[in-house]
């Protein structure tokens, strides 16, 4: 999209042109603090995370004691039942959730685009949802999905569907239904508003060319805008699919990963195990998150390997 | 910023000729305004049900207000047995001093990392490995910032949440200033330079009062992650006179509530601000997260 500042043209800088020395002082000086904030308080956890891993960190006489125990948290990983279940609703998720939203989403850009009557409305009422904390939405929604007066069951028990009128939050195989639902409809605007973004900035000459060669609208998307849209596409399937990978927020207020972590995410299991159950080891939930970053850095790669084009415009 | 727009360019709009183009758009316009009506009915219940009383919303939940109860606003502000202020004041603190110091890093970064005349050999290496911040999930570092805050004492403090906010929004917020900083033309350094101006004046006379438009979206984009951020806020805050906001909504709402007016109440007034925000400054919303996301 933009050019990155990295990318800056490779032609001498003006202080040489004007027979100064490099100017290292201001250099450090504006680099320096986010560097070392960087370094201190992201990549320094972020290593301490790989070397929790093979660790157990266990209060014993008031502090944190360190030992290591190899691959011991990984060998339970792979014994831990609820983990499973964890990574498979994770990973539905991250398959279902990112695809409904990268379609709806296209079909109401596109809409947009073409403008509709109404699109300034539209547009501003759909990304909404992105200002409200996942608490907030988490919380409404479980009011929503209430079994006895919500809003749904309401809804479905005035038009006569009264057996459709399930206990959403309560049943086995409903609440992970539900948490995407909700998470969808908090974040389908963001994606929304990237790929109207995105073909806005596409050039009008194109489309007016296809238009006068006398292609339909239908072609026009099809053959024209789709294959131009594609690299905002690409990101927009990598933003949601990591969204859904870290989703805390929404499902810790709606589900709580329950009923019985048939709701249960890796990022809410490695949140129960570190903090909020009794078995207080940090080393354990580190390898949880170890291996599901690794997870999620695969899953990135396969987007960008298979779809990212490699035909430049 | 040269974001792109996201406002389409004017596109020629016929009104339908014939009949069926007229009914298939009118059908389209039903749907949309349905589609429409899911996303704005959650909100409108709720207010709804904040101005009610607990009685009314169990007799019927649906029902509209029967006098709008304002009071339940101020009860649930400055009664003393909820005190909802306290949770104010401590999102409010955190959000402002987090934004302060993020806005301060990354100016100077954004300035550092954007200007060709600073560049060195391993500037572009730096500046990916920031970047690289951005797609880590939070799951990865806090268990290690959680012991980090625990050795220096931070746990329980309001601080702790304003440091781990500075970092989370670090990476996109430096992103941005630097690819503002980078479009500004290198005439306006030639000529300040022979008039003998040094790094600093530069940066904070003539560059700076020039990158206020891009700061002003760089601290409203990390407002609204600021002030709905949950995860950190419950691992390094168990103290509940010290909790955030969107920690402190599972006191009014959840098993161990049935005061459904109050519950309604608080959920209104926390994302009050960010919504009265955003009715005024939408365009500037969305346009500013398009362009955090939009790194291509």
């Amino acid at each position: 999209m933009t050019t990155t500042p990295t990318a800056a043209p490779r032609a001498l800088p003006a202080a040489r042109r004007a027979g100064m020395r490099r100017p290292w002082a201001a250099t450090a000086l504006f680099i320096g603090p986010a560097v070392l904030y960087f370094g201190f308080f992201t990549i320094y956890p972020l290593l301490s995370s790989f070397y929790y891993a093979f660790h157990t960190i266990a209060p014993a006489g008031g502090r944190l004691v360190t030992t290591y125990v190899g691959l011991d948290n990984f060998k339970a990983l792979l014994a831990d039942p609820i983990f499973f279940l964890a990574v498979r609703n994770s990973l539905t998720w991250g398959v279902v959730g990112p695809a409904i939203e990268l379609v709806t989403a296209a079909t109401l850009a596109f809409l947009i685009y073409y403008r509709v009557p109404l699109h300034r409305f539209y547009r501003v009422a759909w990304f909404t949802p992105i200002l409200v904390s996942g608490v907030i939405i988490g919380l409404v929604f479980r009011w929503i999905f209430n079994y006895d007066w919500g809003l749904v069951n309401a809804g479905l028990r005035a038009v006569g569907l009264d057996n459709l009128a399930l206990n959403w939050l309560g049943r086995r195989d409903t609440p992970l239904g539900v948490v995407i639902f909700v998470h969808y409809w908090a974040t389908f605007g963001f994606t929304f508003v990237l790929l109207l973004a995105g073909l806005s900035a596409i050039p009008g000459e194109l489309e007016e060319a296809a238009q006068i060669d006398g292609a339909s609208r239908w072609r026009v998307i099809w053959h024209v805008l789709l294959p131009l849209l594609r690299p905002t596409i690409v990101t927009a399937l990598i933003l949601s699919f990591i969204g859904k990978m870290n989703a805390f927020n929404v499902v810790w207020a709606l589900t709580n990963g329950g009923p019985l972590h048939f709701s249960e995410t890796v990022a809410t299991y490695i949140q129960k195990r570190a903090f909020g159950w009794t078995t207080f080891d940090l080393g354990y939930p580190s390898a949880m998150a170890v291996a599901w970053f690794g997870v999620v850095v695969i899953g990135i790669g396969l987007i960008n390997r298979r779809l990212r084009s490699r035909v430049e415009y | 910023m040269s974001a792109p727009q996201s406002v389409p360019r004017v596109r020629a709009y016929r009104r339908p000729a014939n009949w069926p183009a007229r009914l298939r758009l009118s059908l389209l316009t039903a749907g949309l305004l349905v589609f429409t009506s899911l996303v704005i009915i959650p909100f409108v219940w709720m207010i709804l049900m904040s101005l009610r009383t607990t009685g009314e919303i169990l007799s019927n939940p649906y029902g509209l207000p029967q006098a709008p109860r304002w009071e339940n606003y101020v009860r649930l502000f400055f009664d003393p047995g909820i005190r909802f202020y306290r949770y104010f004041y401590n999102s409010l603190f955190v959000t402002f001093f987090a934004l302060c110091l993020v806005g301060a890093l990354a100016t100077l970064a954004g300035y550092g990392f954007g200007r060709p005349r600073y560049n060195f050999r391993f500037r572009g290496w730096l500046f990916a490995l920031l970047l690289f911040g951005l797609i880590l999930p939070p799951q990865i570092m806090y268990i290690p910032q959680f012991t980090l805050m625990a050795r220096y004492g931070l746990l329980n403090s309001r601080w702790a949440l304003v440091l781990l906010y500075a970092a989370l929004g670090l990476p996109v917020s430096t992103y941005l200033m630097a690819t503002y900083f980078s479009q500004l033309p290198a005439e306006l350094e030639d000529a300040a330079r022979i008039d003998g101006c040094t790094d600093l004046r530069m940066f904070w006379q003539i560059m700076l009062p020039l990158a206020r438009p891009a700061l002003a979206t760089v601290l409203l984009v990390n407002s609204l992650s600021f002030w709905n951020e949950l995860l950190l806020s419950v691992t390094m805050v168990n103290n509940p006179e010290l909790r955030t906001l969107p920690a402190a909504m599972f006191n009014f709402v959840g098993e161990n509530a049935a005061d459904y007016a109050m519950g309604a109440t608080s959920l209104v007034a926390a994302m009050l601000p960010l919504l009265i925000l955003y009715l005024i400054l939408s365009e500037r919303f969305i346009e500013g997260m398009t362009a955090g996301a939009l790194k291509g």
